[in-house]
This record gives C-alpha cells, structure tokens and sequence, in this order.
C-alpha cells in the first residue's frame, strides 16, 4: 500500500530529525495565544467575544495537531480520520443546536413571536362537523 | 512469515504482519482512530454546553465570572507546557537520548499531577460555595439567574471527564515511561511512545477548547 | 484466474476433512479463552449472539402471547413493559449490532483479505470480553427486575424510574465499547493486512461493507456511550442535564441518543447487504452486476445515515425546520439501497440459480428489502409520520428491516460460511423447509402490524381496542411459524456440527477468496502466501456465458 511505503522510506532514511526547535517555538506561539485569549477575554466585545475566542482555541488545536501530533508527516489516512471526527460533532452540534434556534421562530417574516394562543377559526351555526365523525 | 529469507527480524513484529513498517503505520492508524472516538465522546458534551449556553445565556455568563480566571490560565500554561514536555521525550526516544526522554516524561506527568490539583483547588472551593451541578446547586448570590446550576453540571461533566482522561493519560505516561526504562523502547522501535504521547496530546487539546468556553464568557 | 486452494479440489474428488484445523490445533478450554485466532474468537461470538438471540425471541413471544386478546392475558402493565425493553435491548445490543461482524466480520473478512489475523488479535479478544461483561450486565439487569423504560432510554422516565436502570445503561455502556475496538480493529485490517494484489477495487463486496459498518461504529458509538453515562449520571447524581424542572431539556437527550441510534441501523443492515451482495454472486454464478455501485453505495448509507436522526423525532417538539431537513435527508438513503436491489437483481438475471436454503432467503431479503426500505420511505415523510409515530406501523417498518434484511442476511450467512466454518454441510431439505417457515411466518407476522399500525393501534401499549385483535391473533400466529422455523434450524444445524456430510474445501464453488482454502480452515489460514489476480465475484471471464453447473 502506498502509504505504508512510504513511511517505510521515511524510518530507513535516518528518522527525518527536525530537531526540537519546533516544538519550542509552537510552544512560545501557544503560550502566546493564551495570554491573548485571556486578554479578550476579558474585553467585552459582545455577540464576538465567543467566535474570537473558538477561533483562537481552533489555531491553538491546529498547532497542537500539526506539530506536537506531527500530522505534517502522518499518512494521508490518519488526517482524513482525525479531520472526519472533528466534522462529525460539528454536523451533530449544528444539527441539534438548528432544531433550538428554530423551535420558537418559525414565525412569519415582520411578525414577533407572541405568547398568546394561535386564533381559533369559530364557527356560526350549524357547521360544525359532528362529533366521532372520523371512522 | 519469511523468517528463513534471512532479514533481520525485528523482535516487536508480530506473525500477521509482513514487515514492522506496516505493522507500526497499523499502529498509528489503529491510535488515530481511537482519538477520533474520544473526539465524538467529548462532543456530547460539547453539545450540551452549546445548547444550554443558548437557552441560559446570561447565567452561563455570570457563572463563568464566578471561576478563577487564574487558576484556569495557570491549569492552561501547565498542559501546554506538559504537550512540549511529552513531544521532547518522544523527540529523546527517537533519537536515542533515553535519559531526555525519560526525564521529559516525568516533567510531563509531574504537570499532570500538577493540573489535577489545581483542579482539586477549584473543586473543593464550588464545593465550600455551593456552587455545584443539578439538585445539588446552592449558591446563593447565583441563584437568581434561572439555569446557573446547568451551568455547573456542565462544567463538573466536562471538566470531570477531562480529569479522567488526564489520570488515564497520567497512567499510560508512566508505563511507556517504565518500558522505556527497561530498555524496550529505542530508536528502532518507539511507536508506542508515540501512541502515548498523541493520547497525550489530546488531552491537551480538549482542555484548549474547555477553557475559552467555560472560563472566558 | 485464481488461485489453486492448497489441497487443489475437483468436484469429482471426495470432499476431505483437515485433519488438523483451527478447531483442533489447540487444545483446551484455556487454549479458546486466551486465543488470539479471529476463527475462535468468531465462533465464540457465534455460541453467544446465539443464546442472545433466543433470550431476545423468548421475550418477543412473550410480547405476541400478551397481545392475543385486548385484556391482560398472561401478565400486567409492568411486566410488559419490561418484557418489550428487554426484547429492544438484548436484540439490539447483544444480537443485532455484534451479530454479522464479531461473526462473520471476524471470521470470513481476514480470509477474504488473505490474511492471517486481524491487526489487532489482543484488541479482537478483548472486544468479545466486553461483549461478555456487557451482556452479564443485561443479564444483571433483568435479574434484579428489569428495565422498563422501552431500549430508547428516554428521559426523564429513563432518569426517574424506580426500576434497575444503572446495570443496563452500563451494560449499553461497555457494550458500545466492544463494537468501538472491533470496528476500529477492522479498519486497520482493511487498510494494512490485504495480501500482495488486492486491491480496494479486487475487494468481495461483504468486506466493503464491513468497511463502512466499521466506519459509523467508530464515529458513532461513542455518543451513545456518552448518552447512557450521562442519564446513569442523572439517575444516581441528581445532575439533571436532561431533567425539566432543573432547566434541562428532554429533548436533547433524544438528540443525542438519535445521533448513535439512527446510523446504529446501518450498523445492523449493512453487514447484511454485504453477506447478501457475496452469496447472491455465488447463488447466481454470476459476476456481480455493478460492483462499484454496489462497493460505493455502503459507503453512502454509511455517510448519509449521519445526517438523518431527527426523523426519529418528528412528534417531540422538535422545530418544523429541523423536521423538514431530517425528512429530506432521510429519502437520500433511499437512493443508495435502491441502487443496491437493482444491482442485485441485476445480478440475478441470467444467473444459473442454485435453488437453496441461501437462495429463498436471499428471495425474502430482497422483497423485505425493498418493502421495509420503502415504508421507511414513507415514515420519514412528516405528513404521514405524524399518524404513525408510536404506532404498530412503525414497529412493522424497522421489523421488516431488522428480521426480514438482517436476520435474513445473518441466516444467509450461517448457511452459506457454515461448511467454510465447520467443514461440514447440513442437510439441504430441512434447510429449504425452515427456510420456507421463516419467510412465511415473517409475512405473516408483520404485514398484519402494518394494518393495525395504520388503524391507529399504539406500540408499547399491552391492552388495545377489541377491533384490533383479529390482526394482533394472526401476527402471533405468524410469530409461532417463525419461531418453529428457527427451531428446525438449531435442529439441522446441531446435527450438522455432529454428523453433517464433509463439505470439502469449496462446496459452493464459490469464487470467494475465504474458499481457497480448506473447510475448516487450519490455524494459520493459508499455507502459502497468497497473490491476488482475479477480479472479485469472478465467475466468468468478460463476454463468457454463464455457465450451468451441477453441483
């Protein structure tokens, strides 16, 4: 299989050593990102504040992944797996969370949701159906 | 299999397996897919906070005032730094610096000891205010924001599971640490120092989306 | 063309025996409990999906004995409860979720891959272990009274009743666990144990499916697993995540439970589709007709199944808009299993049919295929689930797909790998007679719920009107003829273990690679490495005439 030859290739060309100098400066990025994260946080940026924040969160993670996690040199599989799981729990997360932000609002356009009943058509006379019709 | 065909065999290769190459990218793939599982086990989780950060807004906001920043910051630098320590130690197996890499693993498992109390700091703190998940919430000054107790069940699950994973975390660490001790581990075979160190690693990252989440809105 | 099998057999030459195989190689209780072999370990899940899947038949009879007259006729309110819980839980998580991989999967996939074991034999033996503890959990459960809040689990029944709900939810728990690592285990062994020349596109079609089961059992499972600590949480903390009176929502936990349990089905029907995509090649002695359709379309219903649980949920409070988008989504699976039936009735066509046990129940797969798949069409149409939501409709539409795809697939299978497992053949007859029962019985026993589901009768309900009753005697009738088929079946095949005919290497003559070695198959699996050429389902070569053989 391709992937296993190439990793193969990788390990008998002497480890590809990148040296450690990597890990320090994501290191220096990370700690970085947050004390910048902790200084927005502290800002009241409104409806921002928490996009500001998942963005920061996603860098870091992508940092974390890349290099701690060394999926720069991982198999293409390995990503597709990883990168699958994370598409997941968002389609999960955006599926339910659409069933809440719509539950209350599938008003009319212009039209504010009230807290009074639906209007109930009343009939004159006679034309109501009589009752136990259904069968 | 093709043991007579006189190439060297690598003790830690298994019968089914033709060549150690293989057998260490199955490996790899095998612990890739774990963390995906541990992805979607967090992500319930993660989706509970969604939904009742939206019902709760402004208690989510209030409760997340009434944990410590610092604390949380602190708990943060610790597992960052950890992630470094363990990458450092996998680096020292590699290339064959085993006193690094036993020394980096046990800065790493001293961070998570280090985290854990921290966390035991918090906890016992929400525990002494009342601030504490379902019927067990009785923090007063919160009390007038409606769903402050969803708020502390979340965190006492989310954080809850994390610690879990960083005590197993903690475990596996320890015994790579003594295998690589033993001498199993060289630079000819170090793929479960790897495995350990990415399960590691995730830790980490589940703790670097937690923390915006609970402490900082 | 293919490889000779090790002990190259003509149909003419007597059919031999290994006289050292995997069921023989080691001796010993020990030698089973500790293996590492994928055969040993498929055949003990085989004993255990067995005797679960008699405990869980035990409880349908139950139910279908209660519901021969509208008044209680052989237990009270709670004890029905209890007995259609019990039939969800052990069907669902101890038959019909482990059943065709941890069996099949287990044994046939590595053979089929040409391999000697799974990538990970001490992971494969420890899923079977927390298979095990799972279903002594259930079991745990049933003993200390019972669960009653219906395999769903809802809360905030689920988080306040008074009955043992901790032991089952764990049970559930460690259950996900065991299909988590085998799912895992056959990912791995897909991607990095396949011999010298199988390609992806040379692969049988039961291992694609294996693949995409493989793929939502790992990204999936984990949910549930999430879901069931969570309500075991609630239950003995008093968390209250999905409790109403302390701010949560009910509702979320049917999310959440959703989001397992829909794709859980394509767990369930997958592998099936799978055993049926091989044998009906072998059935037909035909090339399959579209492979990469075929091949493709697993991985389909594997994506799109993630897509679609809200229609679970039509009736719960759920927004309009999620309700319409699930509803849509859901009509997408459709297409995939569709391209499937006309693929394999594709295949069919022209094919030198081997009438057989196999082959009737492959008929009955495939009209219960399309009968289910379409109901399911027409439940995931809101309009009309509205009317069928909780009644017998519904159970009629997932029983159709449960029994009539998978444990039809699953009975393909055993019949089909039987001599490949156990060297042996049963006797054909017998195996044409049950399998006319269970056909028949099937019939019989769920198109009635279909009317009566229609006609308004609630499921899960232990008394009913009066009206229903002439409907509800003749599904437990029908359930009488399928239960006396799968008696006839442990018959043959207890028999067949014993003194059944020596099948030889390739009884079948099939073209699947697991046949290119011996029946039973010896510990190592294939004396000599294997290279693969041939296409898969090859049974003639492009433009050659299907050719009618005797066997």
């Amino acid at each position: 299989m391709a992937d296993a030859t190439t990793q193969a290739a990788h390990s008998k060309a002497g480890h590809h050593d990148h040296g450690t100098k990597r890990y320090f400066i994501v290191w220096g990025i990370l700690l970085i990102c947050t004390v910048l994260t902790v200084w927005t946080g502290y800002k009241d940026l409104g409806s921002l504040n928490l996009p500001l924040a998942l963005v920061i969160a996603t860098f870091k993670a992508t940092l974390v992944i890349l290099f701690f996690m060394h999926m720069t040199e991982s198999a293409a599989t390995n990503r597709i797996v990883f990168v699958t799981s994370f598409v997941f729990m968002l389609v999960m997360i955006f599926g339910v969370f659409g069933d809440l932000w719509t539950r209350s609002q599938m008003s009319l356009p212009n039209h504010v949701p009230s807290t009074e009943g639906p209007e109930i058509p009343v009939f004159e006379g006679g034309s109501l159906p009589p009752p136990g019709h259904h069968e | 299999m093709s043991s007579s065909d006189g190439h060297a065999h690598n003790p830690n290769l298994a019968h089914h397996f033709d060549t150690i190459e293989k057998q260490d990218y199955a490996a790899r793939l095998g612990m890739w897919l774990f963390l995906g599982t541990e992805v979607l086990l967090f992500a319930g989780l993660f989706l509970g906070y969604t939904v009742y950060r939206h019902f709760y807004h402004d208690a989510f906001h209030h409760c997340s005032r009434a944990l410590n920043i610092g604390l949380g910051t602190i708990n943060t630098l610790v597992l960052i730094t950890s992630s470094l320590f363990v990458a450092l130690a996998y680096w020292g197996v590699k290339v064959g610096r085993i006193k690094l890499a036993l020394g980096m693993l046990v800065l790493t498992i001293l961070c998570a000891a280090g985290f854990l109390f921290i966390k035991y700091l918090e906890y016992s703190h929400k525990f002494h205010v009342g601030e504490l998940p379902g019927k067990w919430f009785r923090a007063e000054e919160l009390m007038k924001y409606p769903g402050a107790n969803m708020y502390f069940t979340i965190y006492f699950l989310t954080t809850g599971l994390h610690a879990f994973h960083v005590i197993v975390g903690m475990s596996v660490l320890i015994w790579v640490g003594l295998r690589i001790w033993k001498g199993k581990y060289t630079p000819d075979y170090y793929v479960p120092v790897e495995l350990g160190a990415l399960y590691w690693h995730l830790v980490d990252l589940v703790w670097i989306f937690l923390f915006p989440l609970l402490y900082l809105i | 063309m293919s490889q000779p099998s090790q002990t190259s057999q003509h149909n003419e030459d007597k059919p031999v025996y290994p006289a050292v195989n995997y069921l023989n190689a080691d001796r010993g209780v020990k030698s089973w409990l500790l293996t590492l072999d994928h055969k040993r370990i498929g055949v003990m899940y085989l004993m255990s999906v067995l005797v679960m899947f008699l405990l869980g038949g035990i409880f349908a009879m139950a139910i279908r004995l209660e519901l021969l007259t509208p008044e209680p006729t052989i237990m009270g309110a709670n004890t029905y409860n209890r007995m259609f819980t019990l039939h969800g839980v052990v069907m669902i998580f101890l038959f019909m979720i482990p059943a065709i991989p941890g069996v099949f999967g287990n044994f046939c996939m590595p053979l089929m891959l040409g391999a000697k074991d799974v990538a990970f034999p001490k992971l494969n033996l420890l899923s079977l272990y927390l298979y095990w503890t799972g279903a002594i959990l259930a079991l745990t459960a049933m003993l200390m009274g019972g669960v009653d809040t219906g395999w769903t689990f809802y809360a905030p029944y689920s988080t306040t009743t008074p009955m043992t709900v901790f032991p089952a939810l764990l049970g559930v728990f460690i259950l996900g666990f065991s299909s988590i690592v085998t799912g895992l285990n056959f990912i791995v062994t897909i991607h990095t144990l396949r011999a010298p020349g199988l390609t992806w596109m040379r692969m049988q079609l039961f291992v694609w499916a294996i693949y995409a089961t493989s793929i939502i059992q790992v990204l999936a499972t984990p949910v549930i697993g999430l879901t069931v600590m969570l309500v075991g949480i609630e239950k003995v903390g008093g968390f209250g995540l999905f409790d109403a009176t302390k701010g949560g929502d009910p509702v979320l936990f049917q999310h959440m439970f959703w989001f397992y349990s829909h794709p859980a089905v394509y767990i369930m029907v997958l592998p099936s589709m799978g055993v049926v995509s091989d044998a009906i090649a072998a059935f037909a002695r035909k090339n399959v007709f579209g492979y990469k359709m075929i091949a493709y379309s697993s991985l389909g219903i594997a994506f799109v199944g993630f897509f679609a649980w809200g229609h679970h949920m039509f009736t719960s409070g759920q927004s309009p808009f999620d309700n319409g988008a699930f509803a849509v989504i859901s009509m997408f699976v459709g297409v995939f299993t569709a391209i499937k039936v006309f693929n394999w009735v594709g295949t069919l066509y022209r094919g030198a049919i081997l009438v057989s046990a196999p082959f009737i129940y492959i008929c009955g797969f495939l009209f219960f295929v399309v009968f289910g798949g379409m109901t399911g069409i027409a439940v995931a149409t809101v309009s009309l689930d509205v009317h069928w939501h909780d009644t017998y409709f519904v159970v009629a539409h997932f029983h159709f797909i449960m029994v009539g795809a998978v444990i039809m697939g699953f009975l393909i299978a055993i019949h089909y790998w039987f001599p490949k497992m156990f060297g042996r053949k049963y006797h054909e007859g017998w195996g044409m007679v049950a399998a006319s029962f269970i056909v028949l019985g099937f019939i019989a026993t769920f198109i009635p719920q279909f009317l009566v589901g229609n006609a308004g009768m609630p499921r899960r309900y232990y008394m009913y009107p009066e009206r229903f009753q002439a409907m509800n005697v003749a599904s437990t009738a029908g359930s009488t003829l399928l239960a006396f088929g799968f008696i006839i079946i442990a018959i043959y095949l207890i028999y067949a273990l014993m003194r059944g005919e020596i099948a030889g290497d390739n009884p079948w003559n099939s073209r699947g690679i697991e046949w290119m070695t011996t029946s039973p198959p010896s510990k190592g699996n294939f004396d000599k490495p294997l290279v693969v050429t041939q296409d898969p389902h090859s049974y003639q070569k492009p433009g050659e005439e299907v050719e009618h053989v005797v066997i």
